[in-house]
C-alpha cells in the first residue's frame, strides 16, 4: 500500500468523484477566480498601494517602450512621406533613408530620372514617379520678407507631375497638374528639356506649375488655392502657386507639399543630379517587382503596404535602439516586479497561510499568486500602451510644430501584443522572488498571529 | 438564554436548521454512524511537541520549547469536547496536530484509524482539505472575497463546480442565518457574522472533524451563544473540538479536558448530556 493509499478502515475517504478532467478544470476556473478577485481587492482596497505602484511603474516603462519602438520604426518608416497607394517602392539596400530623424544625409537612388523613365516602359508597370524628400522653408507670397519669422518649414515632397493618379505622403498626384511643356506622350514620358519659367528671382522648369500643400502647411502659411508662395534656397527664392490644399488624412499631421522634383532638386541645389529618395511604382505588383529589381539590382524593391516591424531587421540603428528599449524595458519592469511583488507577497502571507489551512494545496497558491502578478503586469502593460500612444501623439504634434517633420513616432497594430508579451517576460523573470517567499510560508506563524 | 440549565437547552431555531445541513455535498462519503468499535474519530496516543529554534515564531531560539508531553485522547464522532487551559498550555498546538498543520515530535495523530503522523505532507494536506474543518478565533476570511465566495472557498480545491459550490455556500449560509449577507465582504460584517461565516467555511467540505480554537475569543456573550449554537449543532455525526479557557463557552461541550504546560491535568464530563440532536441529513432531499 503506497502513502496516499487509503487504510482497511479508513473513513478518510476521498469526498470528490467524477470526471477528473472536469475537477481539474473547476478547480484551475476556480483558482483563477480567487486570484482575479484577490488582484481587484487589492486594487481597491485599502492596501491598493503596491498592486497600484506595478501597475503604474509597469505602465511608464512600458509607455517608454512603445514610444522608443515608434522611434525606431519611424527610423525605417519616414513616417507620414512613405504614406502612398503605389504598389512597390524602390528604395536604397539600406534601407531608414525616409526617417524624419536621419533621413537628410541618407544615400539615394541616382539617375532616378532616366531609370523611372524605363520602370515606366516595363509591362505591367501603370505609372512610376521618382520621391524626392527635402525639408524647405516657404513663406506666403504677401508676407513681409523682412519678417524671418515668416518663414515656415514644409517638408517638400518631390515627384514627377505627370503622373496624373494616385497619391504620395497622403496627396494626390493629380493635384499638382501637369505644366510639363516637355511631356512628350501620355503616358508622362518626359523630355529632359523645356522650356524656362522666371519666378520672381530664381529660375524653374517650365513644367513647376505649382505646389499642393497639406491642409496643415496651407494653415501654417495661410494661404489658399491659388494664392502664391515663396520658397527660399539660399540667396534665391521661387515662387510657386498653391494648385490645391487636401485636407489631412491619418493621424500624420506634418506640413506636407507636393512639389516638381526638378524644382525641388533646384531648391536644394542639386538640379543637375537626378536624385530620389525612392521610385513609386502603380501595376501588377508582380510585374513591378520584378522590373524594379532589374532596374535596381542593388536597391530595396517591397511592397508599399504600411511598415511591417521586421524591417527593424533591416536597419542597424533601428534594431539596436529597439533591442535595448526591450532589455531596459525588461529589466527594469522585471526588478521593479519582483520586489513590490514580493513585499505585496511578504504582507499576504496570512491569507495565504489560511488557504494553506483549509486545503489548498501548495501549486494552487503558488497559482493563485502568479496569476495575480501576472494580472497586475497585464493590466499595467495595457495602460502603458495606452499612455505610449498617447506620448507617441504628443511628440509627433510638438516635433510637427517645432521641425516640420513627419512622424517622429510610428505605430504598428503589432506594438501592442509585443508590449503585452514583454510585460509577461518581465513578469516571470520576476516570479520567483515572490513565489519563494509565497513557498515560505509558516502556516501556523500566520493563522496564530 | 439558557439559564439554569445551561446552554443545552438553549436549542434555537437557527441550531435546528444548520443540524439539517446535509452532510454530503459530493455523495461519496463512507461515513455513516459511527459503529462500536469503529476507531475513534480522533486518536492523540503520546504526543508530545518541541518547537525547536528557528521552527517557530515562538522558539526562544535557544532551548526547544516543549509545548505537548505525552498528551493522549480521544474523541468520538458526534462528540463536543473542550479544551482549556491557560495561554501557552498547548490548546493550540493540540487543535494544529489534529488538524495535521503540525506533526508532533513524537506520539501519534490518528483520524480514524490513518496515523497522520506516518502520512506524508501531501495526504496530510489532502486528508485535511477533506475531513478536517478549521474555526479560527480571529476568522481568517480572505477580505477580498464575498460571504458566499469565502464559504465556497474550499470546495475550489476539490474541483467542484461553479454552480455545486454557490449551491453549497448559499445553503450554508442561509442556515447560519446570513442568507442576506451572501454577497457581502468580511469588513461589511459584524463580528459574530464573520465567524458565523468561517463556520459555514469550516462546513462546506462536509468534514468528519471540526477544530475550533477561541471561537468566540472575539465575540460579545450574545454573540457567542449564537455561534457556539451553530457550532455545536452540527456535531451529530462529526466530532468537534473546541479551544477556549472561557468557561462559559466550555460549559456548551460535552467533555472538557484541561491542559497544563503541554499536559493533560483534568478530564470532565459535563454533568448533564447535551442536547439531543437530530441526525445529520435527516432532512433528506434538502441538498445544498
Amino acid at each position: 500500500m503506497t502513502d496516499d493509499e487509503p487504510g482497511p478502515n479508513d473513513r478518510t475517504r476521498p469526498r470528490t468523484h467524477g470526471d477528473p478532467d472536469g475537477r481539474r478544470r473547476s478547480r484551475t476556473s476556480g483558482l483563477i477566480r480567487i486570484a482575479l478577485a484577490r488582484f481587484r481587492g487589492q486594487l481597491t482596497g485599502v492596501q491598493s498601494g503596491k498592486s497600484t505602484a506595478i501597475v503604474v511603474a509597469v505602465a511608464l516603462t512600458l509607455a517608454l517602450l512603445v514610444v522608443v519602438t515608434g522611434l525606431a520604426l519611424a527610423l525605417v518608416d519616414g513616417g507620414g512621406t512613405s504614406q502612398t497607394d503605389a504598389d512597390v517602392s524602390i528604395e536604397p539596400a539600406d534601407g531608414g533613408s525616409l526617417s524624419s530623424v536621419n533621413g537628410i544625409e541618407s544615400p539615394r537612388l541616382a539617375n532616378a530620372t532616366a531609370h523611372t523613365a524605363e520602370l515606366r516602359a516595363a509591362d505591367g508597370v501603370d505609372r512610376a514617379t521618382p520621391v524626392l524628400v527635402e525639408p524647405v522653408a516657404v513663406r506666403s507670397e504677401t508676407a513681409s520678407t523682412a519678417d524671418p519669422s515668416a518663414y515656415t518649414r514644409l517638408l517638400a515632397i518631390g515627384v514627377d507631375p505627370a503622373v496624373d493618379a494616385g497619391s504620395v505622403a497622403g496627396l494626390p498626384l493629380d493635384a499638382l497638374g501637369d505644366g510639363d511643356d516637355g511631356a512628350d506622350d501620355a503616358d508622362g514620358r518626359r523630355s529632359e528639356s523645356g522650356a524656362e519659367n522666371e519666378s520672381a528671382a530664381g529660375t524653374l522648369g517650365a513644367r513647376s506649375a505649382g505646389l499642393v500643400l497639406s491642409e496643415t502647411a496651407a494653415n501654417r502659411l495661410d494661404v489658399t488655392v491659388g494664392e502664391a508662395v515663396v520658397v527660399t534656397s539660399g540667396t534665391e527664392t521661387y515662387q510657386l502657386p498653391v494648385t490645391a490644399v487636401e485636407p489631412t488624412t491619418g493621424d500624420d499631421e506634418a506640413p506636407v507639399a507636393l512639389v516638381d522634383r526638378d524644382a525641388l532638386m533646384t531648391f536644394a541645389g542639386s538640379a543637375d543630379a537626378s536624385l530620389a529618395d525612392r521610385i513609386l511604382l502603380w501595376g501588377d505588383e508582380g510585374a513591378a517587382e520584378r522590373a524594379a529589381a532589374d532596374a535596381y539590382p542593388a536597391a530595396a524593391v517591397e511592397p508599399t503596404d504600411s511598415i511591417h516591424p521586421a524591417a527593424l531587421f533591416e536597419n542597424d540603428l533601428a534594431l539596436a535602439t529597439s533591442l535595448v528599449a526591450t532589455i531596459v524595458a525588461l529589466v527594469v519592469c522585471a526588478l521593479f516586479i519582483a520586489t513590490t511583488a514580493g513585499m505585496a507577497v511578504a504582507e499576504d502571507r496570512p491569507q495565504l497561510a489560511i488557504l494553506s489551512a483549509i486545503g489548498f494545496s501548495g501549486a494552487s497558491r503558488l497559482a493563485i499568486v502568479t496569476t495575480a502578478i501576472l494580472t497586475t503586469v497585464i493590466g499595467g502593460s495595457v495602460l502603458g500602451v495606452v499612455l505610449g500612444i498617447g506620448v507617441g501623439y504628443g511628440v509627433n504634434a510638438l516635433a510637427g510644430v517645432l521641425f516640420a517633420t513627419g512622424s517622429v513616432v510610428v505605430f504598428h497594430p503589432l506594438v501592442v501584443p509585443y508590449t503585452v508579451v514583454v510585460a509577461v517576460v518581465a513578469g516571470l523573470l520576476a516570479l520567483p522572488y515572490p513565489l519563494s517567499i509565497a513557498a515560505r510560508t509558516d502556516v501556523l506563524a500566520a493563522v496564530d498571529g | 438564554m439558557w439559564g439554569n440549565n445551561g446552554p443545552v437547552r438553549a436549542r434555537s431555531k437557527l441550531a435546528s436548521e444548520v443540524s439539517s445541513i446535509n452532510r454530503t455535498p459530493t455523495q461519496s462519503t463512507t461515513a455513516g454512524p459511527h459503529e462500536p468499535g469503529d476507531p475513534p474519530a480522533v486518536q492523540l496516543d503520546g504526543v508530545t511537541h518541541e518547537y525547536t529554534a528557528g521552527s517557530r515564531l515562538r522558539s526562544t531560539g535557544r532551548e526547544p520549547v516543549r509545548a505537548l508531553a505525552d498528551v493522549s485522547l480521544s474523541i468520538a464522532s458526534g462528540e463536543v469536547v473542550g479544551i482549556r487551559g491557560p495561554s501557552g498550555s498547548g490548546k493550540s498546538t493540540v487543535l494544529h496536530a489534529i488538524a495535521g498543520l503540525l506533526v508532533p515530535t513524537d506520539g501519534s495523530v490518528a483520524l480514524f484509524g490513518t496515523d497522520l503522523t506516518d502520512c506524508s505532507g501531501r495526504k496530510r494536506l489532502r486528508l485535511r482539505r477533506q475531513h478536517v474543518g478549521i474555526v479560527f478565533q480571529h476568522f481568517h476570511l480572505l477580505p477580498s472575497l464575498s460571504a458566499r465566495a469565502n464559504v465556497a472557498l474550499p470546495l475550489v480545491q476539490l474541483g467542484q463546480s461553479k454552480a455545486t459550490r454557490r449551491r453549497r455556500a448559499t445553503a450554508l449560509l442561509e442556515r447560519v442565518g446570513l442568507g442576506d449577507r451572501l454577497t457581502h465582504r468580511p469588513g461589511e460584517l459584524s463580528g459574530g457574522e464573520r465567524q458565523r461565516v468561517a463556520i459555514a467555511r469550516s462546513l462546506s467540505t462536509d468534514p468528519d472533524v471540526i477544530v475550533a480554537d477561541e471561537p468566540t475569543g472575539e465575540l460579545d456573550t450574545a454573540t457567542s451563544e449564537s455561534v457556539l449554537d451553530v457550532l455545536t449543532s452540527v456535531a451529530d455525526d462529526r466530532a468537534v473540538v473546541m479551544a477556549s479557557h472561557d468557561p462559559t463557552t466550555l460549559a456548551w461541550t460535552d467533555r472538557t479536558i484541561t491542559l497544563c504546560d503541554g499536559s493533560i491535568v483534568d478530564e470532565t464530563d459535563q454533568d448533564e448530556p447535551r442536547r439531543a440532536r437530530p441526525a445529520i441529513g435527516a432532512s433528506g432531499g434538502d441538498d445544498p
